[in-house]
């Protein structure tokens, strides 16, 4: 029982070299990643479900197009002498075109842990989102169904959810609420915090009760069914806000959250959470991060709050295999281009492409002359050009495709089948 | 000895060919009877009073985009053209800038006479932004039409630049997001707060969004 009421504590530290092969092959209108993390873990705390110290390895693998995106990831863990494969998930969405800003979104996500060969849960849910977006921000509502299978104190689940989300400048906000329905088999544990369920049978909830390393509050994995009549309707609502900020070769993420709910479904460690992570980008394929804070429960995967910390390198590397043939449009794959005035008759001009090799502008400031972008971090794209006041005409090229006119410039053709961007300079 | 001086002569010859500065000559990589008339094109500017450098400049744009010399100078004499028009439409007093928006305007369609109504109700103001905007618009399929008479009105409302970007800026997310440009264009002016004198151009609100679309 001690090791019950141990808050559910996982201090990791975390030397992370993530060797980022990513692939990224712009054809068509697709694109592919592969991922591979490795890093170290050492964590502390009584954690029925996560392994108390081990190296890890998380591989993952990303494909999208327009309207379609599909992710894998998993993760094993290294404990003691023994490989163990802790989680899976495969997440896919499906977006429908933007109709006067509005657009419909599909997700669906199926993910497994497996604390031991004995102990493994499995979850599969789906949502519907409607997503109402403007140029600098966007509202969403949304519903689904979630199924927690191989967990026994969880029963099916539905989630409702509403967010906003606004970008100032380089900073981007966003405000998430997020109700979760659930039938939870009770225990005697719950009738003793002032749960409202009837008694339940006796066996079946002190081996509930008794599992080893379950947290209060908490589900856990492999427990024998409940009769019926133990089940209690839960509900959750987490409020979560958090800010995503990034200048140059800084990235800077901070999240904080409140759990509202009965105090038999919310153990007092997942009332409020909050992190914190931060890269800073040492060279084009080079970032330290750093990252802690606390993590509230996830009662329909059977994950106990926790703390953590990390601290690492990443390393990524971003081919694109000559040869392939990007057929989506350049210019939408610009999700950022800005000029702003970086002191006497000289302009910086930075832009956010991920995915690719190289990016060059040329422009009547150029003499039309070629003029590659600098690489600084994971899509950031930087240049220092002199650009006197006035009228000036510019085109973009990725990957030394098509020349054609940047996103966010008025445009104009250019007599040779294309476009050109128009920039005016003011004194 | 002889046959390998001349090959050494030769080779210095494609050597300094190759590593010849563009910068120096920028022209240079035009086959000689394209450059010739480029540069009877640019005389011919700089002798009426007109920028020359507008001319170079699509020479050069073309030689980067690796245009053929017939398409250059094609592209070289229609600028040429849209500059004499632009000027005739703007007066004498139009910058090299104004001139080479106005070009662009008139090569999308937009008639001289409303770059000549923008040009007398100009009150000392540069013109160049209102007529990017206005020859962008055109081109993102906004009727000539509505474009011209939205821009004139703002415009003779006192619309600042930065109006005009932003109002840039609105009617492009929306024909992104399906709206019919026209409509786009007259919705969004509507929300441009007049700044300046009224006028007896009624504001844009009066024009129907049905006639944008004829």
């Amino acid at each position: 029982m001690t090791r019950q009421k141990l808050p559910a504590t996982a201090v990791a530290v975390t030397l992370a070299l993530l060797t980022t092969g990513e692939h990224a092959i712009a054809q068509g209108t697709s694109e592919l990643e592969m991922r591979l993390e490795a890093g170290a873990n050492r964590i502390a705390g009584v954690s029925a479900v996560l392994p108390t110290a081990g190296m890890a390895l998380t591989p993952g693998l990303r494909f999208a197009n327009r309207g379609f995106s599909l992710e894998t990831k998993g993760s094993a863990w290294l404990n003691g002498q023994e490989w163990r494969v802790g989680d899976a998930i495969v997440k896919t969405e499906s977006r429908s075109r933007t109709w006067h800003g509005v657009r419909g979104e599909l997700l669906a996500n199926a993910s497994r842990i497996m604390a031991s060969p004995a102990d493994v849960s499995n979850q599969v849910d789906a949502a519907g989102r409607l997503h109402f977006i403007r140029e600098r921000g966007g509202v969403w509502v949304g519903s689904g169904i979630i199924r927690p299978l191989l967990i026994a104190t969880v029963a099916n689940a539905s989630v409702n959810s509403g967010g906003v989300w606004a970008k100032l400048g380089s900073t981007t906000l966003r405000a998430t609420v997020t109700n979760v329905l659930f039938t939870k088999f009770a225990s005697n544990d719950t009738a003793a915090r002032g749960g409202t369920v009837t008694a339940c049978p006796t066996a079946t909830s002190s081996a509930a009760v008794t599992a080893p390393g379950l947290v209060p509050g908490m589900s856990a994995l492999t427990l024998p069914t409940s009769a019926p009549s133990c089940r209690r309707e839960s509900r959750l609502t987490d409020v979560e806000g958090d800010v995503l900020w990034e200048h140059r070769l800084l990235e800077l993420s901070l999240r904080g959250g409140q759990r509202f709910g009965e105090r038999v479904d919310v153990t007092p460690s997942s009332r409020t959470w909050g992190s914190a992570y931060a890269a800073i980008w040492l060279s084009s394929q080079l970032a330290a991060v750093a990252a802690g804070g606390r993590e509230p429960a996830q009662p329909t995967r059977g994950l106990p709050a926790r703390r953590f910390a990390s601290l690492g390198v990443m390393l990524a590397y971003w081919p694109i295999p000559r040869g392939t043939v990007p057929v989506e449009s350049p210019v939408n794959r610009v999700h950022a281009f800005e000029l702003r005035p970086a002191g006497f008759a000289l302009q910086r001009l930075t832009a956010r492409i991920g995915s690719v090799e190289s990016v060059e502008i040329m422009g009547d400031f150029t003499d039309w002359v070629p003029v590659p972008l600098v690489r600084r971090g994971r899509d950031h794209w930087e240049l220092l050009i002199p650009m006197g006041p006035g009228m000036h005409q510019i085109n973009l090229r990725i990957d030394g495709g098509k020349w054609f006119a940047p996103p966010g410039v008025p445009s104009i053709k250019d007599d040779f089948s294309g476009e050109v961007g128009v920039l005016v300079i003011k004194s | 000895m002889r046959a390998i001086a001349l090959l050494s002569i030769a080779t210095s010859i494609s050597f300094a060919q190759d590593t010849r500065d563009p910068a120096a000559d920028p022209l240079g990589r035009l086959d000689p009877s394209t450059r010739h008339a480029v540069e009877m094109l640019m005389d011919s500017a700089h002798s009426v009073g007109l920028p020359y450098g507008p001319l170079e400049s699509k020479a050069l744009e073309g030689i980067a985009k690796r245009a053929n010399g017939r398409d250059i100078l094609v592209a070289v004499r229609r600028v040429f053209r849209a500059l004499r028009d632009a000027r005739t439409a703007l007066g004498p007093s139009a910058t090299t800038d104004e001139l080479t928006a106005g070009a662009g305007a008139l090569r999308v369609g937009i008639a001289a006479s409303e770059l000549s109504l923008l040009a007398t109700t100009r009150n000392g103001k540069p013109l160049t932004v209102p007529l990017v905007v206005l020859a962008d618009l055109v081109t993102r399929g906004v009727p000539r039409d509505t474009a011209s008479l939205t821009i004139s009105q703002l415009w003779q409302h006192g619309a600042a630049d930065d109006d005009f970007l932003a109002l840039w800026r609105s009617v492009e997310r929306d024909i992104v997001s399906g709206t019919d440009p026209g409509v786009a264009l007259l919705n969004r002016a509507r929300e441009i707060p007049a700044k300046g004198p009224s006028t007896t151009v009624p504001p844009p609100a009066t024009v129907r969004p049905e006639d944008a679309k004829s």
